[in-house]
Parts: structure tokens; sequence; C-alpha cells
């Protein structure tokens, strides 16, 4: 098929501003200008649009949330990207920009923005300076700045740069960020829609750089045929980051609803070398980890489907692991992971992926016993659903999900070791990171 | 109360006011101490700890009908929440249910200890916190009993980081709750503290230079809900448990913050007791929990070397010999039965309203109503009295809808903590206007800022009424008017508060709480001497006709005023009463009495205010020094003036008895407590801190002519004539509030912090003269020594105008506002 969002594939140069007005740019915006905002929102809330930053919250909804009596509104775009196995955002930001800064600028007309921000992580900063200029082009168009196209709204779009901080892609981290504050997340609610919650305080939408970028695609061809694509629940095209050990690695953009099996074997080739897939990280290393059964190949990718086998679709950045890989292994790097980036702000999330990362570096040194899985099953157990942000609870998951699915690889850990008192064991422990 | 929603706790209804904190509700209202670590009642919540969880739910209504659904038992039916919720986060709402007692909230709590606690140090035993430590005792209650964290897993951190002078952060003891950050945040406003990096990295740091640059420091200790805040005074100097607390007020400035001294026997006191430190004890009307670090580091002075122990007595030769209370006492009275009438006294705003009664009874005995208050800076108490702010004013309570108006002082200097409680006023609405002839830190913190011409503040504030800024004064719900002194002579403060009090008549802002005129007079007692009789303009006419014999107390006239040798050459004879042998005891004095210092006797003070306020004997004696009432009524005794009175509540039955103002007071009445929201110093030490309960006493606020309802004419509000400068310089004294004065000086920990003696010389003037910035300059004023200062040229002084901070250096600076020469200094 045709791509909607990863069109840089389909047409060479549509990152330039004249291929990509060529190719029925920035007409939807213009078509967006000539309804009502309140029309606007209705369609995209037609389309059943979902976020797809990961937590898939309908993207028309979260619009209509806006409090339209404020006089002062933002749009802030979330090009934070830094969930592991995630690439998605930068090839729209790269290879077809004017999308993203378009959606954006419908979105803004639709909740009567005053400005845009466009937050992408500190190692975009090449992408930014890029994207800079293609703001310009547009607001030499008339599409930015004051009273654009000549309906007297105006509205400015600004990009941002973090520091490097994957706690920055959570939306009040990122407020908090824009904001020149330290980036942790904030209390909610207030929502970032809501009076007090958002940039400045002001009611803000903060929607992904993929969600956004499927906005003028809908608004040109109305709510109804994008429904078409996808299933009732799931609507639409997906970007799906595909990465590990498969044959072809990379973005496939498919309708949501393609199996798993589909998408790894058919599209992304399969697992080079005829060896056999062991487990799949459906959602980077946030998501329950699940080990490759058939059941789960043929689970549909969609939010719904994905839910009933226990995982998530997140930002479906799909990493495939072969036979050869031993899972505790990769609990302990996505454990270190998130200790990394744990922002501190609540105890659990703090202190748990600290805790977690040192008896998981005991039980990869071979100097761990089986007490050991029970302690830090518990200790991530002890972190779910209980922390300020979702951070916590992902960072739960690779522990509670590898040792529910993959106990064996952690037992042949233990088992390897000679069972010594404890005390002498732990004082031979690595030193950590 | 009108605004009310029900809520449910553990299955028991309570109303509560709308909008409430849950953690605050369920305290007040139901005594269930939710614990906490970040959460505290007068910050913003941030849910960062964890540690409240609860469950929670709402009753559920029937969408259609709004009818309460019941279950098949007729009970009506809650929805849950599938996860437990933070009650600090939560506003209460109308069918708002929680359990706080059920084994998964219990689980709960215990994991957040078992985390909090697996990179703590556990070093309780050396911990400065240890017996009245939040974390100590949540561990007891919740905590899981055993590690389950390797001890060699654990953090190992910098134990000793000087936070600045006064504050000490112990990084291992830390536990992240922002508590610091956010007080030096939002109810300061000097954002001086910062968390740096992330994760189990996160650590306090300060992001000033001078580090944790604030008066305010101190306060983070008393919340930190760990051991990782410790003060450089107290830290490693006693444990908890060995201390008594004894209720105090804090004798620094007009504010008169209730403290508390934590007391013990002590080694380094000769085994007789002492003050190991000073806390906040709660007075939400006065200082909230909170004191500033002058009050908290500043009780040195209670023990100086200096300090006078013996009765001395001048003998022919010029020297000064210790002799005994009878012998100074007998030379005493011989000075002043030879001068019959002709004496006069002079009293410092130190003196307790039982000192100040004893002197006005011992020189109405001799017949002389000379009585003059000292430092003779500001006239305003007298239009206090009148106009003050009504009984019952809080200034805590001000907020949107009112409007404060601060003129002619440097309040952050003055009078810190009325400066924090007016900076939160304008956080929470209030329009905050500050004038004054130079910018200080309250134009931080104000919605309009006026500069006027130095001297020429009645005129700003009589020009208020063409501004835009009247509106918003003039309609206020509750307006407070803070009057200060500086650049004015005694005339022009009393012009200035006349005129602040008439602003305040034609607008209706008197008699009523929250409403009325604040001066910032000098000291502790100011309004104490004003209701004694003391007053300003009696000291300037002391100054002009000397008497034979002048009676001194508590107030060093050299170190204040550098022409008060001149004048004082006059005085024939001199008697001291004094905390100290230095400056005017020693150079001057021919009889001069030690006198106890507030720490180590009662007795009472009056706030700015205007509330009674009483303070206890918390230190051992110094040498032989008395209370100043008993001295002086010893005194009267010799003069056949009656027997001496016995205590100091037998003073304050005479006051009462005679001074109309404090009427139906006694010690009995100041000592008066009711329970104060938040409800703070209780076992849980987690929810407010180490602030102490007030079982001294909340005091009793003298009401003004205005809320007794006499009528109060206008007030006489003619400009103040500047000085004739003819060709030389104005110079403003202006009020530093970290200073060399006797007082505070002995704190040395804090000395790093006192700034270096400077004046500061607007940039015109300073080229005019051929002065830099950094230069050592020389200032001369009639009849006084020349003062070396070193020239601040940065934008502090208005064209014309030198500022001179008063008690930076052993020479005195100039009282009062006066004409002078500037000059540059050589070498
Ligand atoms: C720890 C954490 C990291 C996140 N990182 C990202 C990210 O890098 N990019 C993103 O778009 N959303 C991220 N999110 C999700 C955002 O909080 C938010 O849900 C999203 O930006 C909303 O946009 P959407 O509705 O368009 O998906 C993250 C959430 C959490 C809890
Ligand atoms: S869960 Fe982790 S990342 Fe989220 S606020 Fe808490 S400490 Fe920060
Ligand atoms: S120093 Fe104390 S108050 Fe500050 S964050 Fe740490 S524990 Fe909290
Ligand atoms: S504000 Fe004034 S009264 Fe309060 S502690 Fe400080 S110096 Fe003492
Ligand atoms: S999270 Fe509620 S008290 Fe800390």
């Amino acid at each position: 098929m045709t791509h909607i969002l990863l069109r840089g594939r389909d047409i060479p140069d549509i990152w330039k501003y004249d291929v990509y007005v060529e190719n029925g740019g920035y007409e939807a915006f213009k078509k967006a200008l000539s309804l009502e905002p309140k029309a606007v929102i209705d369609e995209v809330k037609a389309s059943n649009l979902r976020g797809r930053g990961g937590a898939g919250f309908p993207t028309g909804v979260k619009w209509g949330f806006i409090p339209q009596s404020e006089p002062v509104k933002y749009v802030a775009v979330n090009a934070d990207e830094s969930e592991t196995g995630t690439f998605k955002d930068r090839e729209i930001l790269e290879t077809n920009p004017h999308q993203l800064i378009e959606g954006a600028l419908i979105c803004a007309w639709a909740i009567q923005a005053t400005a845009v921000y466009i937050y992408l992580r500190g190692e975009f900063w090449d992408v930014a300076h890029e994207l800079d200029k293609r703001i310009e082009e547009a607001r030499r168009a008339g599409f930015v700045g004051q009273n654009i196209q000549g309906t007297g709204w105006s509205c400015e779009v600004y990009t941002h740069l973090g520091a490097g901080a994957y706690i920055c892609g959570e939306e009040s981290a990122l407020l908090n960020s824009l904001e020149g504050k330290l980036g942790q997340p904030r209390v909610r609610p207030p929502f970032p829609a809501q009076k007090g919650g958002g940039l400045y305080g002001e009611p803000t939408v903060v929607n992904n750089v993929e969600t956004l970028a499927n906005v003028p695609w809908i608004i040109t061809n109305g709510a109804a045929e994008y429904k078409k694509i996808g299933t009732e629940q799931s609507a639409g095209t997906k970007i799906f980051c595909v990465s590990g050990h498969v044959a072809k690695p990379g973005n496939y953009e498919l309708p949501m609803g393609v199996t798993l099996r589909e998408l790894l074997y058919e599209h992304a080739g399969g697992v080079p070398g005829g060896k056999a897939m062991k487990a799949i990280l459906p959602s980077g290393g946030s998501g329950p980890i699940i080990p490759a059964t058939d059941a789960v190949l043929d689970t549909p990718l969609t939010y719904e489907d994905m839910s009933k086998i226990g995982s998530i679709l997140g930002s479906a950045s799909i990493i495939v692991m072969d036979e050869t890989v031993d899972i505790t292994w990769v609990a302990a790097k996505v454990t270190k992971f998130f200790k990394h980036e744990s922002c501190g702000k609540c105890t659990p999330c703090r202190e748990g992926t600290y805790w977690l990362d040192k008896v998981l570096d005991r039980i990869m040194a071979g100097q761990a016993q089986v007490s050991d899985i029970e302690l830090i099953d518990n200790v991530a157990k002890n972190m779910q659903g209980v922390t300020l942000c979702a951070l916590g609870d992902f960072a739960a998951n690779p522990i509670i999900y590898t040792i529910k699915n993959f106990r064996d690889d952690f037992m042949q850990h233990v088992q390897k070791a000679d069972i010594k008192p404890a005390s002498k064991a732990r004082q031979a422990a690595p030193a950590g990171d | 109360m009108t605004n009310t929603v029900r809520i449910i706790i553990n299955d028991q209804t309570y109303d509560v006011p709308a909008g409430m904190n849950l953690v605050d509700a369920a305290k007040w209202y139901a005594n269930d101490d939710i614990p906490v670590f970040c959460y505290h009642p007068k910050m913003e919540p941030v849910g960062m700890c964890r540690m409240c969880l609860v469950e929670m739910g709402t009753i559920e209504k029937d969408r259609a009908t709004g009818q309460v659904v019941l279950d098949e038992n007729g009970q009506s039916k809650v929805r849950w929440m599938p996860k437990l919720q933070t009650a600090c986060t939560t506003t209460v709402s109308d069918g708002l249910v929680i359990r706080t007692q059920t084994q998964q909230v219990q689980d709960a709590r215990q994991n957040v200890v078992e985390f909090l606690l697996t990179s703590h140090p556990l070093d309780c035993p050396i911990c400065d916190k240890g017996g009245e430590c939040p974390l100590q005792n949540l561990t007891m209650e919740h905590g899981p009993g055993v590690s389950r964290m390797a001890f060699s897993d654990k953090m190992r951190l910098d134990k000793h980081v000087p936070l600045g002078d006064l504050i000490f952060l112990d990084e291992e003891r830390c536990i992240q709750c922002a508590r610091c950050v956010r007080f030096q945040d939002e109810v300061v406003g000097d954002d001086v503290l910062a968390f740096h990096e992330r994760g189990r990295s996160l650590q306090i740091i300060t992001n000033s230079e001078p580090g944790f640059d604030t008066y305010f420091s101190g306060n983070t200790t008393d919340i930190c809900p760990v051991g990782a805040l410790t003060t450089a005074d107290f830290r490693f100097g006693a444990r908890p448990w060995e201390l008594t607390e004894v209720p105090s007020i804090c004798p620094h400035c007009p504010v008169g913050c209730n403290i508390s001294l934590s007391t013990r026997l002590d080694r380094d006191f000769g085994g007789k007791t002492l003050i190991k430190r000073v806390m906040p004890r709660q007075n939400e009307q006065v200082n909230e929990i909170w004191i500033c670090d002058k009050g908290r580091f500043g009780h040195h002075f209670s023990r100086s070397e200096d300090r006078l122990e013996d009765p001395l007595v001048r003998e022919r030769s010029g020297r000064l010999f210790a002799k005994s209370w009878t012998d100074a006492l007998a030379a005493a009275a011989e000075a002043l039965k030879a001068a019959g009438s002709d004496v006069a006294a002079i009293a410092g705003s130190g003196m307790s309203n039982e000192d100040l009664w004893a002197l006005r009874q011992l020189l109405a005995g001799l017949g002389s109503r000379r009585l003059g208050a000292w430092p003779p800076t500001h006239a305003g108490a007298e239009v206090v009295a009148q106009v003050g702010v009504g009984q019952g004013t809080n200034l805590g309570q001000l907020g949107r809808g009112d409007a404060v108006l601060v003129i002619a002082s440097d309040l952050e200097e003055e009078a810190p903590i009325w400066r924090l409680r007016l900076k939160q006023a304008a956080d929470r609405g209030a329009f905050l206007l500050v004038m004054n002839a130079r910018p200080t830190r309250m134009d931080d913190f104000a919605a309009q800022t006026i500069h006027y011409e130095t001297g020429e503040a009645v005129q700003a504030l009589l020009a208020l009424k063409d501004s835009d800024a009247w509106k918003q004064l003039a309609e206020a719900h509750n307006l407070v008017i803070v009057a200060g002194a500086e650049g004015l002579s005694l005339d022009g403060s009393r012009a200035l508060a006349g005129a602040a009090a008439n602003i305040l008549l034609e607008t209706e802002h008197v008699g009523k709480p929250n409403s009325g005129l604040l001066a910032v007079l000098p000291g502790a007692n100011a309004m104490g001497l004003h209701y004694l009789g003391f007053t300003p303009a009696a000291t300037l006419d002391i100054m002009q006709n000397p008497p034979k014999v002048l009676i001194v107390t508590q107030a060093d006239l050299l170190l204040d005023d550098p022409t008060a040798a001149h004048w004082l050459a006059k005085v024939e004879t001199i008697i001291s009463l004094d905390l100290f042998a230095s400056g005017l005891t020693q150079q001057l004095a021919a009889v001069a009495l030690p006198i106890q210092s507030f720490a180590e006797r009662d007795g009472s003070y009056v706030n700015g205010e205007r509330r009674v306020q009483r303070f206890y004997t918390a230190q051992g004696p110094m040498g032989q020094a008395l209370p100043a009432w008993q001295a002086l009524s010893r005194l009267g005794e010799q003069l056949g003036q009656g027997t001496a009175k016995l205590s100091a509540a037998a003073v304050m039955v005479e006051i009462a008895q005679n001074v109309p103002a404090f009427a139906g007071v006694s010690f009995k009445e100041l000592a008066k407590v009711e329970r104060q929201y938040p409800d703070v110093g209780g076992k849980d030490l987690y929810y407010g801190g180490t602030a102490y309960r007030n079982r001294g006493g909340l005091g009793i606020q003298i009401p003004t002519a205005a809320d007794q309802g006499q009528t109060v004419a206008r007030f006489e509000a003619a400009a103040d004539e500047p000085p004739k400068t003819r060709g030389k310089l104005v110079i403003v004294p202006s009020v530093r509030l970290y200073n060399r004065e006797r007082t505070f000086r002995p704190s040395a920990l804090v000395h790093a912090r006192v700034p270096e003696a400077y004046a500061e010389i607007n940039s015109a003037d300073a080229k005019k003269l051929g002065i830099q910035d950094g230069d050592t300059v020389e200032i001369a004023i009639q009849n006084a020594p020349a003062l070396r200062v070193r020239a601040h040229v940065n934008g502090g002084a208005p064209k014309g105008t030198v500022i001179v901070p008063r008690h930076l250096s052993d020479t005195a600076a100039p009282l009062a506002v006066t004409v002078g020469e500037v000059s540059k200094a050589e070498g």
C-alpha cells in the first residue's frame, strides 16, 4: 500500500516544501481553516485516531478537553522519542517534516492555540536544525505567524531541544523541561489540557509526532475513510519499529490489525540463520516481554488484542530475540536503562531501580541465590502501581514478566553459583555501572 | 461552616471545608494521622514520597437521578479506585471515601519505608535528628523491621556538605522529599536550593553564591523529615531527649517570633542550664512555624564574654571597681538624691514591660517624667496605638482582594518574618505596593514599585491618590500599610505614619482584623516602650537638654549614635543598666548595674502588632546580674519608694492596674493557648516538622483606639523638611539584619555573613568625588568621628544620597538622617 505517514518512501523529496505542496501539502490545513475549530475536533474524534506516543488515548477527545474560554493555549509536540527500539518519529521528522508541521497547525487551529512547541530529544539537534528551516518555509508561505491565511488567528511554531532524558518524553516532565525546570513529572490532576496543568499553567495538548502526522490525511480524506483502515478500535496505520533478530529491521507502516507473524516474518524477513524466535518486546523496554509462541505470533497488532495477551501495543517498537538470547541478561540490561533514566522524584522508582540493578548485577555474576529471584520479583511488584508516573511500572515490567515467562533463564544463573553464605557472596558483588 | 463537603474516613462520616487537603482534613477532623514525608501543610503537595497512599473511592450516584446507589445491605455503594491513591495530592470532595488502616494500605506504607531505608545510612545513634526524626518514627510504626538490601549495596555519599556557613547536608540521609527546596521557593522566594542529577543520584545542592544565601535557612532543618539538614549551631551538640523546652520570644526585631529555647545542664557553661538551640514555636498569628536565622542563631550574646557580671562603681581615679549590689545601689541612690528631679532615663527596646514599668516608677518617685525611648528613629508607635492592625489580624490570611503597602522600610532586613509572610500574601493574590527611595528586596515580590526622592516618603504617599495604584488600595477588602522610617527624621516618621493612618481612615481600613497600620519599629519592645510612656521625642529632648543624672538601660548610646559622646558630655552622672561591660558602661558610666538578658528571666514584650507576649526563664544566670525590673525596684527601695517587687508577674499586676492598654493582662492570661491549625509539634513530627507546639501562651493583642470604637481624628501629616544639603550629601542610615551589634556579634557562626562596613553611593556622586566601587571612603558628619567604610557604587543609592548601614563596624554610623561629606580615604 502507499503510505500515509512515511510518504518519503513513495515520494522521494517530499521533505522539500515545493514537493510537499505539489503533492497536496497544506491543503488540509487550508481546509481546516475554512472549518469551525470545533468541526475539526469532531472530525478527529470521529476518525478514532488514538495517540501514538504509547498510551493510545483518543486524540480528538483530548483536544476536546481544552477549555475554549481560556485565552492562552498551547500545542506541545512530543518528539522526545526515547523509548528503547523506537525510531519512527525520527523518520517522519527527517523525511516528511511538513506533514508534522501541518498536523500540528491543524491541532493548533482546532484548539485555537497561540503557539506550538516541538520538543525534540537532545540527540536530535541536527533534526531540529533542519526542522527550523522547514518551519521558516511554512512561515514564508503564510502558514505560521501573524494572521494566518487572513483568518485573524496567529500562531507561532518553535522547536526546543531536551538535554537527553527519557523521562522528558512523559508529557508533564516534558512541560517542566520546556519551562526550563527540572525534567520531573508533575502531579496530575490538573492534566495538561486543564487550566493549571499545561505549559506555564495554560491548557496544552501534548501529542506525539506520529499522532499529529496522521491529522492532515484525516482532514483531507475524512474520518470515514480513515476508519476503513485498521480495526474498529484501532483505526488507521501504525509505524512498527522492528529491531533485534530479524533479517530486515526498520520501520513498517501497516494498517493496524496486522499480526505479529505477518509483520515479523513477511515484512521483516524472520529470524536470520534459521534460528527460533524466543521472545518479543512489543513496546521497547517498557512493556511486558512475551515469549514468541504461536498464539502470540497470531495476535493482531491492535490496542485491544495486545492487551488480551497481557502485553501492550505501546509505541509499537518491537524488539525480537532469538533462541540464543539469555533473557536474564535482557532483564539486567533493561533495568540498567531504567535505573539510569528514573527521574528520582518518587521513592519506589528511585530506590527500586537502584536496588534491582544491584541484585541483577549479582545474578549476572553468578553470585546470587534462588531467593534473590524472589526478592527482585517482590521488589518489582512493590513498585507497581504506586509511583507518580508510569516509568515506575515500566521499570517493574521487565523483571516481573521475564521471571514469569522465562524463569528457567534465571535459574541457570543461580544454579551455577555455588551457594555461599549470603554475606560473603554479597561482598563479592560488582560495584554496578 | 458554609461551604462543607461530606467525606468518609474509615467508615466514619465527617463534614469538612470544601477545598481542604485530604491529609489536613483527616488529621484535623478525624484525628487520623496519615503518614507523610514530602507533604507539608504549609506547602503545595508534590506526591513524591508515596508514603500517604490510601484506599480511595467515591460514593456511587445514579447518573440519571443523582441518587446515591445502595448495595444489597442498603449501604451506599462505593466505587473504589483500582490502585491506591496519594492522600496528599487529593482535595476533599463530596462523597470521597478513604480507608487508611487496611492491610493493603499498611503493606504500601511498609514498602515505601523499606524503599526509603535501602540506601539510608541508619546512623541514628550519631544523628542530630535521632529522637525527633519522622523517618525514625515512621520506621518504628510501619517499617519492615529487617533489611533485605545487602549492606554493601548501599549508596555511599558525602556526609558533611556545607550548604553555606549555617547548614550542613548529609547526602546519605536525604530522602529527596524536596521540602527544603520547596520551602525556599514557595514560602521564602529565595530559590537558592535545587536538585542536581536524577534517579538515585538526585542530590540537594545550593546554587547561590555564597551558599544557601537566605535569612531563613534554619527552617529547612525543622521541616527536613530526616537528619539530612543540620545547623552548624546545634549539630552534634546534644540529643533531643536531653533537652528541656522553654517558651520564649525572640528579642531581635518587632515581629516578636515565638521561639522555644532548647536547654540542658551543660559542662560548657559551668554545669548551668544552657541554650543549646533556638527553635520556632507555633503562633499562627505571629510567625506561624517559622523564624529567621537571626532569631535562630542570635542567642550567643546571652553568654557573651562581654557580659557585665558585677555591679561597678567608678572611683575618683576614673577606674571602675566591682562592688556588691548594696554598695552599687547606694552609690546610684546617692547620685540620684543629689540630682533631685533633674533626672532622665533612656530605655532600649530590648527592655521588658516589667523593666520599663519599674524604671518609670523610679523616675516618677523622683519627680521626673523624662522617659526616652531608644533608638529614637521611629515615632510611629503612637499612631499604631490608634489605628494599628486590628485585633485578630493574621498576615497569613491576606490574599486575593487585599492590598499591602510597604513604605520607607527594607523589610527583609528590619522584620524578616513580616517580609516572608507578606511575600506569601502577594503570592496568594494580595496587591503588594512597595515604596522606597532605593531598591530593596521587597521590590522582587511587589506588583508595583514606586521609588521616590530621598526624604519624600510623605509626599509620595500623599501623591498616591492620583496614581493608578490608589484604586487597588482604596477598594481592597483588607489594607495593611507597613511604614518604616528609612530616610526620614523622627518628625518625618511621625508624619509618614500619620499620612498612612489618614489613608486607612479615609478608606475605612481601621478597627477590623487584617487591616491597619504596622510600624517597622526598632527592636523587640518598641510598642511596650510606647505604652509605658517612653517616647523617642523625649530622647531628642534629653539630647538637647541633658539632665544631671541619666539612667541608661539596655542601650548603648555610643555604639548607636556617633554624636552621643558629644551630647552626653553635658550629663553629670550616668547610671547604666546593661548586659555588656563594653561601650557606655566602660567609658562613661559612674555606676553600672548588671542585668539579665531575655534568656535568664521572665517577662513580656509587646510586638509590632501590639501582641503582649510572655517569655520564661531558660538559661542559668551570668554572674550577679539581676532582671532590670528587680535592680530598679531595689534602687527605688533605697530611695524610700517602698518595698521592692518580688516577681515579674507581680510587676505585671501593677501595670495592668495602672496602664489602660494592659487592662486584663496577666502572666496567667498571657500563657493561655488553644489548638492551632495546622496541628504541629505532636508526636507526628512528620507532619509539621520540629517546630514546637505552643505551650507558653499565644499572648494578648492590645486593642487600638479604632478597635475600641473610638473615632480617630485625622493626623497631621506635614511633609518632612528635606535636610538642607548646602552642597553636601544626604546620609541615610539603613538597617542590616546581620550586623555587629553586641546582641548579635557573639554569634560567631554568622560572622562570614555579616557584610564588611560599606556605604552605597550613587554613581554620579561617586564620579564627581573620584570614588570607585570598592574604594575606602570616609564619611564625616557634624559632632562625630569620621566613619571609614567601603564604597559600593552599584545602583543602590539615589543621586545625592549615601546609604550607610548601621552597626557594621565598631565606629558608630549615623543614627538619623543627616548631611555629610564623603571623601576617598588614603591608604
Ligand atoms: C516514562 C515515559 C516516557 C514517555 N516517552 C514518550 C516519548 O518519548 N514520546 C512520546 O510521544 N510519548 C512518550 N510518552 C507518552 C507521553 O506521556 C504522552 O502520553 C504522549 O506524548 C501523548 O501523546 P499521544 O496522545 O499523541 O500519544 C512517555 C510516557 C512515559 C510515562
Ligand atoms: S516513577 Fe520514576 S520517573 Fe516517574 S516520577 Fe517516579 S521516580 Fe520519576
Ligand atoms: S535535605 Fe531533607 S528536606 Fe531536603 S530533600 Fe533531603 S530529606 Fe527532604
Ligand atoms: S523575624 Fe525578627 S523576631 Fe522573628 S526570628 Fe527573626 S529577628 Fe527574631
Ligand atoms: S506522596 Fe503524599 S506525602 Fe509524599
